[in-house]
């Protein structure tokens, strides 16, 4: 069955009930519904709007403003690239541009199969496992070619 | 989870380990494990006492925020109104994510429940009964963790309405950011969490006045909280004594260049040449420093012949740098400068939330110039012109991101100068890796 946003309205609730006031419980609201839809749609902001009050064109704002949304559908393994200081001094630029060639795909999009998709991140703060990226919101350090081709065909 | 890297919480050879103590320590996180080993009895002591003794302590060691300022944590405690109706507030910064920083990550992941401990005494000590912890959005794992501890604290009772059973509240909501480095500015962090945009607010009113859902709030770093727990154990005369009295250990996060990078306790104000070397086993292949960022992406560089300065906040500050969130990054002597200003550079202006027109266009327009310089098609005078963007940016805005943007750009400028100069007279010289220079 299609998953819906009227799926959530329990866990929503048990949110709210965490914020001394409503509108506190946006960030977490968008992150609920995106981690269950995939991304944050129109329909989305307007169910985190009823739930907080606050006008959908604020939550719009916040959708924007915020690098960990998306309004447009990601692959269903999101990578983070680090491309940050420490994560470059260990020639993290050049593993990106692998990553890239594998994938046959750029920074910023997703195979066509939609199992992949690439985003170039700031400092995710695992520098002292540099280079390294996150995939689907695990990290993983210490990266390589080798170690990236293995991660990359084990993806569902 | 980096688990295989070793090298974190190596406290010097006869310390103790402090803060890091449990970061080797399978299953840390769970309540099981460190309640054998005496967790949670030093809140329940305090708690058993008064508040004013709690701040007294915390006033003692002299201990200052581990999250890039520095400011006195007791002062700032001091600063809440005495006599107020409204809700105080503690809140947990928690949204680590000053390049070359990772060490509130190894609190969050791994040894959650110092942190609780840290809180429920800190809210004791300012008359608070709500915490909120506040956590980047791409920590997944340490948020997960963080809430796990949590929900273990309210099951044994030290969290709730009747903390150790001394009538005293204490709830804490975890909260996850969503991918903005500024949220990590305090008053930014409280429009995040107040579900708006992170966007920093004018001072004053500060936060000890006027914070979170306009009430008095407290913003303090994950180590300063834990480091309260860890005063409270050892006493604050045991913790400044610690590594030779310079105000007790301090985590140093080391990345780049060096042998052995990771999280290290050591005594504030041992000096950098004793962290990279002695610590971090010196520069990989027996190379040479170029140049060490002290503090995190914002600090001001030192080239080599400066690591002898001591890594404490009034030395280096001194140096003309600063000790900031204590990420430490070593260039090797193979390092292009003009590629590092360039990632400098991306990073600020990705990063700004452009509320402020000299921070929004500077560090947009500081990228161009830099970014032209790295293609080969650089010209001389681009670098006074990124020099006067960078001085245009500094004391104009609302906060200080605009002085962190400007301090990569004068401080790499001014002491790699001649570099920069050669780069830009050798054109597009053959060979040069121009991978960075993808569009992104």
């Amino acid at each position: 069955m299609a998953r819906q946003l009227s799926d959530l309205d329990t866990q929503a609730q048990a949110i709210l009930a965490k914020y001394d006031q409503k509108g506190a419980a946006t960030l977490t609201l968008l992150h609920l519904a995106q981690d269950h839809l995939g991304h944050i749609t129109p329909e989305v902001e307007q169910w985190v709007s009823k739930w907080t009050e606050v006008p959908p064109v604020h939550v719009r704002e916040v959708v924007t403003f915020y690098s960990m949304y998306h309004r447009k559908p990601v692959g269903r393994n999101h990578v983070l690239f680090c491309t940050s200081m420490s994560c470059m001094l260990n020639g993290g630029d050049k593993l990106l541009c692998h990553l890239e060639k594998k994938l046959g795909i750029k920074r910023g999009e997703t195979t066509k199969d939609g199992r992949v998709s690439i985003e170039e991140a700031q400092c995710l703060c695992n520098c002292e496992g540099a280079p390294m990226m996150s995939v689907a919101g695990e990290y993983h350090t210490d990266l390589s070619e080798k170690k990236i081709d293995q991660i990359m065909d084990g993806l569902k | 989870m980096s688990a295989a890297n070793a090298n974190y919480g190596l406290a010097p050879a006869g310390l103790e380990p402090v803060v890091s103590r449990y970061f080797n320590l399978p299953d840390a996180w769970k309540i099981e494990t460190v309640l054998k080993l005496g967790a949670y009895e030093t809140a329940k002591k305090a708690l058993a006492g008064k508040p004013e003794d709690v701040l007294k302590v915390v006033m003692d060691s002299g201990l200052r925020g581990c999250g890039g300022a520095g400011f006195p944590t007791g002062k700032k405690w001091s600063f809440l109104p005495k006599d107020t109706k409204k809700p105080i507030y503690l809140v947990i910064n928690a949204d680590e994510g000053e390049p070359g920083t990772c060490k509130d990550r190894y609190i969050l992941e791994r040894d959650p429940h110092s942190l609780i401990e840290g809180i429920i005494m800190s809210c004791y000590a300012i008359k608070s009964h709500k915490c909120y912890i506040y956590i980047r959005g791409e920590y997944v794992l340490p948020a997960a963790r963080t809430q796990a501890a949590v929900d273990e604290a309210y099951a044994k009772g030290f969290l709730g309405d009747n903390v150790f059973g001394s009538g005293y509240r204490v709830d804490i909501t975890v909260h996850r950011g969503a991918g903005a480095y500024i949220c990590g500015e305090e008053t930014a962090l409280l429009n995040s969490l107040e579900g708006k945009r992170g966007l920093p607010r004018l001072k004053p009113p500060f936060p000890a006045v006027v914070g979170l859902f306009g009430c008095p709030t407290i913003i303090n770093n994950v180590e300063t909280i834990a480091s309260v727990m860890h005063i409270g154990r050892m006493g604050a005369e045991n913790f400044v004594k610690w590594g030779g009295g310079a105000i007790g250990p301090h985590l140093y996060s080391v990345s780049g260049h060096v042998a052995k990078p990771g999280v290290y306790e050591l005594p504030m104000g041992i000096t950098l040449r004793d962290i990279i070397y002695t610590h971090a086993g010196g520069v990989r292949g027996g190379k040479k420093i170029k140049a060490v960022i002290p503090g995190g992406m914002s600090a001001k560089i030192l080239r080599a012949d400066e690591i002898d300065v001591k890594m404490d906040f009034d030395s280096l500050k001194a140096a003309g740098t600063m000790l900031g969130s204590s990420g430490v990054m070593v260039m090797d002597e193979d390092v292009c400068m003009v590629k590092a200003l360039l990632y400098a550079c991306r990073f600020f202006a990705h990063e700004s939330c452009g509320q402020c027109s000299p921070c929004r266009e500077g560090t947009g327009w500081a990228l161009k110039i830099i970014e032209r310089i790295y293609r080969g098609e650089g010209r001389l005078e681009d670098l006074d012109t990124l020099l006067s963007v960078a001085g245009g940016m500094e004391g104009r805005t609302i906060c200080v991101f605009a002085e962190a943007a400007a301090w990569p750009i004068q401080s790499y400028i001014a002491k790699f100068r001649s570099e920069f100069e050669d780069y830009i007279k050798s054109g597009k010289s053959a060979g040069r890796d121009m991978a960075a220079a993808h569009a992104h």
